[in-house]
């Protein structure tokens, strides 16, 4: 039994300072063989939990008798920093009072900064010391606080002494010795580690350089002198401190002392919305009960019964009737605002029939066979997590009832933990080194998004760059080991953790960069790991989107629907799906995913179910998407691959039946480690944590060779074992459980539906919902249009702010788009006009002007807009009208509000070309309703051979073709091996696929046009589904210059004149001149 | 960061100025790029505006990009206005310098046809002008864009309609600056001033032969700028004089100083001592005609009172001291140390040339009651010494260092001193490098001396050196 702990440690929660993942710091501890360690971060607990997993993890790996010899113990606290002189303190709670003690003071010091800092005063520490062990990291000169604290805390105090080699270490150890005798309080040994190897002191110069703003070179004396602030062996620091050998003991005195661990932590539910009298479970049971008569009002089936009886036997015994009570009340309110906040529950709640009830969630469990298990089990110990999606517009109405509701000492919002991506991690090492800005953005200028996992070489080569130069390899040695590190706290988007008691002595609490927010220090993971409730308060576009149907459907007569009135199973939805016409429907609107459609052929809920589930990192990069869909169309038979005997031969067909033999739902994943690589609960509970929680590159891997051979094993083939475990791992990034893909499968139904009966409904709503999804609202009206629908333009007399629709002569309904399309007007303007307008229409200009008080700027973005058609005015003598209009107010008195501007002698206006409103329709409204551009290049086209998308979609199989359109996105979906790129001219679009190997040839081209030709060979699938497989894309943007000379300076330039083209500087031009096509969306 | 000007070449691959650096990089991602700097830019539009004296008096420089030459009464000199604007074509070119060339009769009329005109000046300019975009009117980017969709495209377009017209909507600056286009409204040309350099000199009507008459000159014209100097509040870090034989032959004298002063005297003494020391010394031949003093370099100088603090005097001969010595021995000779920052003793000063730094760096004090940490004397390189030491990490016991066995009776350390891990030249992150571990020794003679291991026993290396590194006062 060794006789030393480490008990001033930091990791790289205390942000730029320490240089090691708590995890490391931990297990490097055991390695040494320490008593325990003590993890102390700056003015901080973010990093404790982390700790507390690592030795969780550890412990498993032992076995049973290994693990009660197991003597080694963590204790968690802070590192105190104060903005006095006070000396650092590192302070350890001994009991859960301690804890809260510690939390509260660090609460203190946040809520006193103004921004992510934290001010700490002695007297802080003086007002909230209580069960608090202090380990003072002063010298002589604060001899003054010392003794202040010795005497609130007189046995409770420890003087800390390292040996940091500075030469004179011997004389300061002395000298420590002597204060602490006359102090009389005991010395104790530490290293005072920042690290966990010697190895990490490269690392820790850089996040000092990067905390100091400064480079390697030029940092000097602010970098460390040594490695020595490494955690070293009890039998080194014994050594060391050999003279001393009661600072080496006081560790152990210390360590025993506490017997506090984060376990005891314990939850307790706010309390509020069971009505005085009940109990909690009663009223649970009460109010569930009730529901299920209403559901079941011809009786409650014996399923029904059964499955309710089971869950409140689990709740009830887990004591977790007040979360549900809980999530229920937020629901609950939600529901009944004037007019409702749409909601829906999200994750794996769905399985839980009292969730379907309680109207948390949509999805009927007995209906779709789920079992509650999947969300809740005894044997897992953890609390339940309910993730619930509101409306996006409106969420921030429930946040605000939350803290109304529970109040800022009870309710606070989950921390998020920013980490070094590859971009910032690039972009700040290399700063360190002394590399320009240039050469780092280049280095990631081909990293696609933020979420690029590792910086891979071929990522550094692919940009000009030799891993041959030993400053890119430093670059990359940094980088690599960066990568991961924590970065910064931020807050979560929505999951609040709601507590009983004060929030504050669970956990610190931080102001959040958004007025009227608090944070806490935890994120969701953490949260998790200690099992404290936490209820996600996230926000959806689409149910805005539904909400914003619903709304429309009733207005217009066309009835009264809500998320679950919605009539099932309709041939007439799925027929639309099969087709793949599913543009703004929600999920299922990306290009994959309408490949996939028409593939998969949905024709039942639980096929939408597969189709949200299939199209994920997971099952593509495990390769089950092509075995599904032979098994499904009965190319391949439904096989389940069997182990050798004596196992049982159908093992897999419990787990894999409902999916045709293939693994594509993440439960399906864990059962099948269970099942067929005989991992233990406890070990199929850890890959599902690697999975889920702390997603970390390294955990995940140990256990490939643990499945495979465990697969292999039972007689398996190798092959098959190998994509399981693909599969596994892509789900670490992005997974769907089944319950979570019904859920969303549900709103995939329930937006097909409007979509199919209701298609202006449908797309009214997505663009007052706007923006959200996959598409511009160009291409969600030209959809409409497609299907037949009438779309009319912005006009001062029809228009409301949002896009409403208008009964049509033939009685069908027309969209009239609203003012919120027209670029840059604002909503009170929208307000003021409609609001003047009442029921007489405007006549003239002036009656506007007049009527309506508008400024001038807002007259001429509706001229601009060409929204005076309604008065026989077109955009061209609108705005040349509306510029006429005198400045600011128009005369006070109502007699001289008449007709006042006089006729002016002046001939009429050129008539304006219809290229000309195109484009100015695009400028000013991002679409148009008058035509395309691309029809007016037709001509120039069609001359060079070029074909149209709707012939390049109808040539044959095999055919060479040209086309070209305006670019509407670009995409490089997972792991970069293709760039789907989708154009689009008047005629329809073409989904084109660029193979990678193309790219370094091209990326000109297919990163800068805007308009694009593309070159390459039709390739048609057997369900219709067509590609152009892209070898070569021009760049034509140039010929958007010729659409109109509107736009561009000089008529009279010769195209050979170089320099006379040469575009003015941009300082006094509006973006918006240069740009005639709003930009694409890409997505990575 | 976006880009501020682009090349021909890069226009061809689609880049324009305002395109964001990172987009034109996915673009180009070879491109080559320089940092904007907008003073070197004026700076050069100056100096060819300066340049441009040859051709008329009257110059403007026109920032960011155009001169404006006003050549009324000065073409005749060329041979007309065209040949005259040929000459300053050619004479761009030669300079390599891309250049658009207009003439009108008004300042701005130029200045639009420069820039928007289609280069060849051989049609009526009244014509040229209505033929110009509406963009040659340099309205906000809100009126020009009411002018295109208006649909009236060109000058004469806008020309055309009734001023009233225009002016109710795109205000009276419009049609003020249509009218100066149009050349109706006169705009009078602002030519460049500039300022006149700090030179000072005298021409002779003999040539003088006398060398220490030469100097004589020389020491009033010090006087002159003293008395110029003084005015302005600056005094000069570098003084440079001409001597310009009558047989053309010139030659040039420079000094520098450590300190800005106008102290003839004190300047004299340089230049006396540079003249002394040059290996081509001042000949008058058959006489100078002119002698002539510029001071390039300058520097805010207070006046101050003399000889009253008797300190201040006293510094001021160290600096005097210190020019006379970097004159006499070369500025890269006299020198003197500056911290560095930086763990590695033999680093942590660098010697540069004490004319250059007129600004005492402050040394980092000893920490108050404790020995120094350094040694006075450190050598170069540090000097192998066979040790008797406990390992890992004990002191020093017994070494030979000259032959001679020392016993150690006093220690203290060890101070463990990391290598930079960024210079290593072997490993990029410097995983070979050796840790030193120094000791601070005393020898039962009472001599002391500061010793380092090279490397930690162990952990970097099996059987570590042992240094002698300097010794203690």
């Amino acid at each position: 039994m060794s006789c030393f702990a480490e008990l001033v440690a930091a990791t790289n929660y205390s942000f730029l300072r320490g240089a090691s993942q708590p995890s490391d710091m931990v297990t490097q501890a055991i390695k040494l063989g320490m008593a325990g360690i003590g993890i102390a971060d700056r003015n901080s607990v973010a990093g404790v939990v982390r700790a507390y997993v690592a030795l969780k993890d550890a412990l498993e790996d032992l076995s049973a008798k290994q693990r009660e010899q197991f003597g080694f113990k963590l204790v968690v606290g802070a590192r105190l920093c104060f903005a006095d002189d006070t000396p650092d303190i590192i302070a350890y709670p001994t009991t859960r009072h301690g804890w809260g003690c510690l939390t509260r003071l660090l609460t203190v010091g946040n809520l006193r900064a103004t921004k992510g800092d934290c001010l700490l005063q002695l007297q802080d520490l003086l007002d909230h010391s209580e069960d608090l062990l202090l380990i003072a990291m002063g010298d002589d000169s604060h001899a003054a606080a010392l003794r202040m604290l010795r005497d609130i805390a007189p046995d409770r105090l420890w003087l800390g002494a390292a040996m940091p080699r500075s030469g004179r270490d011997h004389r300061q150890l002395a000298r420590q010795e002597t204060l602490a005798r006359k102090l009389g309080v005991p010395l104790l040994a530490t290293n005072d580690a920042l690290y966990a190897e010697p190895d990490d002191r490269q690392l820790h110069d850089v996040v000092t350089c990067i905390r100091e703003g400064t480079t390697i070179a030029e940092a000097g004396k602010l970098l460390a002198a040594n490695a020595e602030r490494h955690l070293k062996s009890p039998n080194e620091m014994a050594r060391l401190f050999n003279a001393y050998p009661e600072a080496i003991a006081a560790s152990t005195e210390i360590l025993d002392r506490i017997s506090f661990t984060l376990g005891e932590l314990k939850y307790e539910y706010p309390n509020e919305p069971v009505p005085g009298g009940w109990d909690p479970q009663d009223w649970l049971e009460h109010i569930v009960l009730e529901a299920a008569k209403e559901r079941w009002p011809d009786g409650i089936p014996d399923k029904a019964n059964q499955l309710m009886e089971e869950e409140f036997t689990l709740i009830r015994s887990e004591g977790y009737a007040n979360y549900f009570l809980t999530v229920h009340d937020l629901v609950k309110f939600a529901r009944n605002q004037d007019p409702p906040i749409l909601c829906q529950g999200r994750g794996s709640a769905a399985n839980s029939i009292v969730c379907y009830l309680l109207k948390v969630t949509s999805v009927d469990p007995v209906e779709h066979n789920l079992l509650f298990s999947r969300f809740m089990s005894k044997e897992r110990h953890e609390p339940p997590d309910i993730d619930v999606d509101f409306e996006h517009e409106r969420r921030e109405e429930v946040m605000q009832y939350v803290y109304r509701r529970y109040g800022r000492d009870r309710a606070g919002i989950c921390a998020t933990v920013i980490h070094y991506r590859p971009r910032s991690a690039v972009r700040e090492v290399g700063k360190v080194l002394g590399m320009s800005e240039d050469m780092t953005t280049l280095m990631v200028s081909t990293v696609w998004g933020s979420h690029s996992g590792m910086m891979k070489d071929t990522r550094i080569e692919e940009n000009g760059f030799s891993l041959d130069n030993p400053e890119i390899i430093r670059l990359k040695l940094l980088v690599d080991r960066i990568l991961q590190f924590p970065r910064h706290l931020s807050q979560h988007v929505g999951g609040y953790v709601l507590t009983q008691g004060r929030l504050d002595e669970i956990v610190p609490i931080h102001h959040a960069a958004m007025e009227d927010r608090t944070f806490i220090e935890w994120d969701k993971d953490d949260i998790d790991a200690l099992g404290l409730m936490k209820v996600d308060v996230l926000a959806l576009g689409m149910l805005t989107c539904i909400q914003k149907s619903f709304d429309l459907m009733r207005l217009h007569g066309l009835g009264d629907y809500e998320l679950d009135t919605i009539q099932h199973e309709d041939k007439r939805v799925y027929d639309m799906l099969c087709k793949g016409d599913s543009i703004g429907v929600f999920q299922v609107e990306s290009r994959a995913q309408i490949n996939m459609l028409p593939r998969l052929r949905p024709r039942k809920f639980y096929d939408l179910v597969i189709q949200v589930a299939i199209v994920r990192p997971g099952p593509i990069e495990g390769d089950m998407v092509h075995p599904y869909l032979r098994r499904r169309s009965g190319e391949e038979k439904v096989h389940f691959p069997s182990p050798d005997p004596p196992h049982d031969p159908d093992e897999l067909k419990d787990v894999l039946g409902k999916t045709k033999g293939v693994p594509l739902f993440q439960e399906q994943a864990m059962k099948l480690a269970i099942v067929a690589a005989d991992f233990t609960p406890e070990d199929a509970n850890r890959l599902r944590r690697a999975m889920a929680t702390f997603r970390n590159v390294g955990t995940i891997n140990q256990f490939e060779a643990k499945m495979v051979e465990g697969m292999v094993a039972r007689g398996y083939q190798r092959e098959f074992a190998q994509r399981c475990y693909q599969q596994i791992q892509g789900f670490g990034s992005y997974g769907f459980p089944e319950s979570h893909a019904l859920s969303f499968a549900r709103l995939v139904y329930v937006s097909s539906w409007i979509k199919c009966y209701h298609p202006a409904v449908f797309t009214c709503a997505l663009l007052n919902s706007q923006p959200m999804g996959f598409y511009a609202p160009a291409q969600l009206v030209r959809d409409l249009r497609e299907h037949g629908g009438e779309v009319r333009a912005a006009d001062i007399n029809h228009s409301r702010w949002d896009s409403t629709l208008e009964a049509t002569d033939s009685g069908a309904l027309a969209l009239r788009l609203g003012f919120r399309r027209i670029d840059s007007f604002r909503k009170e303007w929208a307000e003021r006009l409609m609001q003047a307008r009442g029921e007489k229409n405007f006549a003239t200009i002036e009656d506007l002007a007049r009527r309506a008080d508008l400024p001038r700027r807002a007259l001429r973005l509706l001229a601009d807009a060409d929204a005076f058609r309604s008065i026989g005015k077109d955009r061209r003598q609108a705005l040349w009208d509306v510029r006429r209009m005198p400045k600011g107010e128009l005369p006070l008195f109502a007699a001289a509000r008449q007709r006042e501007l006089r006729e002016e002698d002046d001939q009429p206006l050129p008539a304006m070309p219809l290229v000309d409103h195109v484009v100015a329709d695009y400028q000013t409204t991002r679409l148009s309703l008058k035509g395309h551009p691309m029809e007016f290049l037709r001509e120039r086209f069609t001359s060079e051979g070029v074909l149209s998308c709707a012939d390049t979609d109808a040539a044959k199989h095999g055919s060479r073709v040209r086309t070209a359109g305006v670019v509407l996105t670009r995409q490089r979906p997972g792991k970069g091996n293709a760039i789907f790129i989708t154009i689009e001219d008047e005629t329809g679009t073409v989904n084109a696929l660029l193979w990678a190997r193309h790219i370094n040839r091209l990326r000109r081209p297919v990163m800068a046009s805007r308009l694009m030709l593309l070159e390459g060979e039709i390739q048609r699938s057997k369900e219709g589904v067509v590609h152009l497989m892209t070898t070569n894309v021009i760049d034509r943007t140039g010929d958007l210059d010729h659409l109109s000379d509107t736009h561009f300076t000089n008529p009279e330039t010769t195209k050979g004149d170089k320099l006379a083209n040469r575009q003015p500087s941009p300082s006094h031009r509006h973006p918006r001149d240069v740009r005639i096509l709003p930009k694409s969306r890409d997505f990575h | 960061m976006r880009l501020t000007a682009t090349n021909a070449e890069s226009v061809e691959l689609g880049l324009s100025v305002g395109t964001s650096l990172a987009d034109a990089r996915a673009v180009v991602p070879d491109l080559i790029i320089h940092d904007h700097d907008p003073v070197a830019d004026a700076d050069l539009l100056d100096r060819i505006a300066d340049s441009c004296v040859r051709y008329t008096p009257m110059v403007a420089a026109d920032p960011p990009d155009g001169i404006l030459l006003d050549i009324t009464g000065s073409a005749h000199l060329s041979g007309g206005e065209a040949q005259l604007a040929e000459a300053v074509a050619t004479w761009l070119r030669r300079k390599r310098i891309d250049a658009r060339l207009a003439r009108a009769s008004s300042a701005e009329a130029a200045h639009a046809l420069a820039r928007f005109g289609h280069g060849a000046n051989d049609e009526d300019e009244s014509h040229a002008i209505r033929r110009l975009p509406v963009a040659a009117l340099e309205l906000e980017a809100e009126s020009e864009l009411g002018l295109h969709r208006a649909g009236l495209k060109t000058i004469g377009d806008v020309a055309d309609r009734p001023r009233s017209v225009i002016a109710a909507r795109f205000g009276a600056a419009t049609v003020f600056m249509l009218e100066r286009l149009t050349g109706k409204a006169d705009s009078p040309l602002n030519p460049r001033i500039s300022n006149p350099p700090l030179v000072f000199e005298r021409r002779f009507v003999e040539p003088i032969a006398s060398k220490v008459y030469a100097l004589k000159v020389l020491q009033g014209l010090l006087e002159e700028a003293r008395v110029k100097l003084a005015e302005d509040d600056l005094g000069g870090r570098a003084f440079e004089t001409t001597f310009h034989r009558v047989d053309g032959r010139v030659q040039h004298v420079y000094v520098e100083t450590g300190l800005p002063t106008r102290d003839p005297t004190a300047v004299t003494r340089l230049f006396d001592e540079r003249l002394d020391g040059l290996a081509d010394p001042l000949d008058p031949g058959f006489g100078f005609d002119m002698v002539r003093l510029s001071v390039p370099s300058t520097e805010p100088l207070r006046p101050w009172q003399d000889d009253i603090e008797s300190e201040t005097k006293a510094e001021d001969n160290t600096a005097e001291l210190l020019d006379r010595l970097a004159i006499r021995l070369g500025r890269n000779r006299v020198l003197h140390f500056r911290p560095n920052s930086t763990h590695i003793p033999e680093n942590s000063q660098i010697a540069v040339p004490a004319i250059d730094t007129s600004m005492i760096e402050r040394w980092e004090p000893p920490l108050s009651g404790e020995p120094p940490s350094r040694p006075l004397q450190l050598f170069d390189p540090p000097q192998r010494i066979t040790v008797i030491a406990e390992i890992p990490d004990g002191p020093p016991k017994r070494f030979q260092w000259r032959q001679k066995p020392r016993t150690i009776i006093h220690h203290e350390g060890p101070e463990r001193i990391a290598e930079e891990w960024w210079r290593s030249t072997n490993d990029p992150i410097g995983r070979d490098q050796l840790t030193r571990d120094y000791y601070r020794i005393e020898d039962d003679e009472g001599r002391r001396y500061w010793v380092f291991r090279r490397g930690l026993y162990g952990r970097e290396a099996a059987d570590p050196n042992w240094y002698l590194h300097g010794l203690f006062a």
